[in-house]
């Protein structure tokens, strides 16, 4: 495009709707019969296929070893056709029958899967028997609870459907199966609970996945970037939980879950900024309880947020605002500080930074050693060395320890971010730059959309009758009502007798 | 912006949109035009000039009702030829963006003033005008979202006026009403100008429904404006003298840089910092008016493009007036203007559409 065009279409709105989208390409043709020589060819260079030939019975099997059971393997298809009885193999065949397939495309996909691949004369079955090595069931590492169930989601599709269906009993529990990049072919499973969910948010995300064309899906929060209402915003658009108990809290709120093969995170959606501030324990805790830790989480927010830039900007521009009686502390620890209070407080929180991601890193054992070191440079050296004042150290890490305060770590992660980003505006700016990133960051909230519905609510569009299960966790017999931003058709969700 | 052709405003957001544009810096100079106009128990009149307020937006209500929520612009071009009303649309523009313009340099000037005397203040002009061009892209719904935001950011400084307490004593507002004042028609002026505001819902009607509860919503709007502005006034006169209130420039900034906790004082520019938060939408929302009418006159021009040449006007422009006395000047005619615009606009509009029912009356017989 010449840049007049550009700069015409930035200026002139366009006369017509243009659409440079093409035409869905044509479904794979599909028909072809499944042969061995075809299914062979497919898979050359694959040393992992596994072929077996047994010329005396006309049966071959081809099939992935390390993606089988062996088990079932041997006793359904193997014992029989190494038995060598003609009647065993003809009993086996009659077995697969129903698993008879016609499709050269469906079988290379199923054996794929872990299916196995039987050639009889002119016939083609496939048999599954996938069971691929799995890691057992284990305790969340990143939304550890103290009460409550401890278990979490596995890397594998079933597993996790499973822990989901074990606690939802109910047929209305629909399951939509979706597969997701042209290479990776990973499955994704949306979950919903009929009358009791939208359909519109069924629909929306099913649309979403299936427009994703891209080589390959890893993890649920790959996914989840690629239906996201605004890409480029910092903030996440769907909440992920590693935790069955908070996926399926959310399934009987009357929102949508998905899960995606191979992660460990389950999505929920449509999502507020305030969901993020919720944890499972909430709900295990009695109600006041409940609500102070979820003040806290807000107010946690706050500090994170602030403090540091707060800093910033009184020892650059506010010295007035300090009381008489700490001023005398903060200016005899300032005084040996060769710095501006914004380089000074930069450094600091750059090193805060490092560490945390050394620590994440690194094995248990070492990372507790990462922290011993840190705690020491940074605590008591930095400050011996003039390099930082004391008060800047308190600051610092009382807005780091806040930040691990806010349960999901996505979003910890990007309002840890945006702190950079107010702690400059406050180093040039003073108050009124501080002033002004928060206004920033409301602005960019408001217009913020996770499926379509507001990224605020419930304080824009304003539903105060929301807000006893998001600002404090009232008691149970309070909580009647599924979340408005659901829109659910079933709006009540508890009728127990106060 | 697709969501804005859905969305219709909801009868919350408008009352708080409209009381978010009302408030604004005049806030803070009301109680001593109120001592100098006024005198002892000046507040009182606050309550008269929000009645007259009220009437101004019933006024308004019935262009809403009897144009059964077409949007002003469908109104006139029904009537009036287009090339007529590209010159009134023009001079609205004009007086709505400059409105927006000043009302920002005046808070940025005092912001200036109070706690960075040597820095060039066009450079947080160009911070504040950026955060306003960027509200102005996201559309009214979203403008009212963010508004219901910032005025929860922005609401709980009214508690700060529990410090005052313990200062304000009932004898400072004496049983004389209205002794030592020296009325002008200016300075009324200017005290009506701190309500203005109000008068953009006029370009609101097209995105609002049946269950905006239009009117309702508005003068609700409008009656939090007033009391709040009465209940800061009465603390004001309680807590200094009317002669002390005469002298001082920002007796509301003075009263908040006595408020001190164990761990911090004078936290006036910071609590005039969160001042911004309702300032923004008083500039942004003139800034919208201004913008409606120029999609009005030239129809081809993208929104966005239109939006930033307006920001970008008015940032140059601010650039003229250097003190904070001059940006006072302009305000105070610009705000005149205005007031002519709030009372008239309507007037007109009403006239246009009886004639219109008189036209249309026969064809239904």
């Amino acid at each position: 495009m010449t840049f007049s065009k550009a700069l015409r279409n930035m200026i002139v709105k366009e006369s017509a709707s243009q659409t440079n989208q093409d035409d869905q390409s044509p479904p794979e043709q599909d028909s072809k019969p499944p042969t061995l020589a075809h299914t062979l060819e497919e898979f050359v260079d694959c040393s992992d296929i596994t072929h077996r030939t047994f010329p005396d019975h006309q049966i071959d099997l081809v099939y992935f070893d390390q993606l089988t059971d062996k088990d079932k393997l041997s006793r359904h298809i193997l014992s029989p056709l190494l038995s060598g009885s003609d009647e065993d193999v003809a009993k086996m065949v009659k077995h697969l029958q129903p698993f008879k397939t016609t499709s050269s495309k469906t079988l290379i996909l199923d054996v794929l899967s872990g299916g196995i691949a039987v050639f009889h004369g002119p016939d083609a079955y496939v048999f599954d028997v996938y069971s691929p090595e799995a890691r057992a069931i284990s305790q969340s590492e990143t939304e550890t609870v103290i009460t409550g169930p401890h278990d979490a989601f596995t890397e594998q599709i079933n597993t996790s459907l499973a822990m989901i269906r074990a606690r939802l009993k109910s047929s209305h529990l629909k399951v939509i199966k979706l597969s997701v990049g042209e290479v990776s072919k990973t499955d994704v499973y949306l979950l919903y609970i009929k009358d009791i969910v939208n359909m519109k948010f069924v629909e929306e995300a099913k649309k979403r996945i299936q427009q994703i064309e891209v080589d390959a899906i890893l993890d649920t929060n790959m996914l989840i970037q690629y239906m996201d209402d605004n890409k480029y915003s910092i903030f996440p658009q769907y909440l992920t939980s590693e935790r069955p108990d908070a996926i399926v809290s959310k399934l009987v709120a009357g929102r949508v879950a998905g899960i995606v093969d191979g992660s460990p995170s389950v999505l929920s959606l449509p999502t507020s900024f305030f969901e993020f501030f919720s944890s499972s324990d909430d709900y295990y805790q009695r109600w006041i309880l409940g609500s102070a830790i979820r003040l806290l989480r807000f107010i946690a927010f706050v500090i994170t947020i602030s403090f540091t830039a707060l800093y910033v900007s009184v020892t650059t521009f506010h010295y007035e605002m300090i009381p008489e009686n700490l001023l005398m502390t903060l200016t005899e620890s300032r005084s040996r500080v060769p710095f501006p209070p914004l380089y000074e407080a930069l450094l600091m929180e750059v090193t805060i930074e490092l560490l945390r991601e050394a620590g994440a890193r690194l094995p248990t054992k070492i990372g507790q050693t990462i922290g011993i070191v840190g705690g020491i440079v940074i605590g008591q050296a930095a400050v011996q060395a003039g390099l930082t004042s004391n008060i800047l150290i308190i600051a610092v890490a009382s807005s780091a320890i806040a930040s691990f305060v806010i349960p999901s770590y996505v979003m910890s992660a990007s309002i840890r971010l945006i702190r950079f980003g107010l702690i400059m505006l406050a180093g040039f700016l003073g108050n009124l730059g501080l002033v002004f990133g928060i206004a920033a960051i409301v602005i960019h909230l408001s217009g913020l959309t996770s499926m379509g519905t507001s990224y605020l609510n419930p304080v824009a569009p304003f539903k105060p009758k929301d807000w006893k299960d998001i600002f404090i966790r009232a008691p149970f017999t309070a909580l009647r009502e599924r979340p408005s931003q659901s829109s659910s058709p079933n709006v009540m969700r508890n009728k127990t007798k106060e | 912006m697709n969501t804005e052709t859905k969305e219709k405003l909801s009868p919350f957001h408008t009352t708080i949109l409209v009381h978010m544009i009302q408030t604004g810096v005049m806030a803070l100079i009301l109680p001593q035009l109120l001592a100098e106009t006024f005198g002892t128990n000046g507040w009182i009149t606050v309550l008269g000039f929000g009645l007259i307020a009220t009437i101004n937006i019933l006024l308004i209500g019935a262009v809403y009702k009897l144009g059964k929520g077409r949007s002003i612009f469908q109104i006139l071009e029904q009537s009036i030829p287009k090339f007529m009303l590209v010159p009134v649309y023009l001079a609205l523009a004009i007086v709505w963006s400059m409105l927006g313009c000043m009302a920002g340099k005046e808070y940025i000037l005092i912001f200036q003033m109070y706690a960075f005397p040597t820095t060039d203040p066009m450079e947080f002009k160009f911070i504040m005008d950026l955060l306003v061009f960027w509200l102005l892209t996201k559309g009214l719904y979203n403008i009212t979202k963010a508004s219901t935001v910032f005025f929860g950011l922005f609401v709980w400084m009214f508690l700060l006026l529990f410090f005052f307490y313990t200062d304000f004593s009932w004898s400072r507002l004496t049983p004389f009403l209205f002794k030592g004042g020296h009325f002008t028609y200016l300075e009324s002026m200017d005290i009506y100008s701190s309500l203005l505001g109000y008068e953009v819902v006029l370009l609101m009607f097209a995105y609002t429904n049946k269950k905006t509860k239009f009117v309702k919503s508005v003068l609700i709007g409008n009656g939090m404006t007033t009391l709040t502005y009465s209940y800061l006034s009465i603390v004001t006169f309680g807590v200094f003298s009317l002669e002390q209130l005469k002298n001082k420039a920002f007796p509301v900034l003075e009263m908040l840089a006595y408020i001190r906790f164990p761990f911090m004082e004078r936290m006036e520019n910071l609590l005039y910092g969160f001042v911004l938060f309702t300032v923004l939408f008083s500039i942004l929302m003139y800034e919208w008016c201004a913008l409606e009418v120029l999609k009005q006159i030239f129809p081809k021009l993208k929104a966005n493009f239109l939006a930033f040449i307006v920001m970008l006007t008015c940032f140059l422009i601010a650039y003229i007036p250097k003190t904070l006395n001059e940006v006072g000047d302009w305000l105070s005619t610009l705000s005149m203007i205005e007031s002519g615009i709030a009372f008239g606009l309507p007037i007109l509009l009403l006239v246009v559409l009886m004639f219109q029912k008189m036209g249309r009356s026969p064809a239904h017989e």
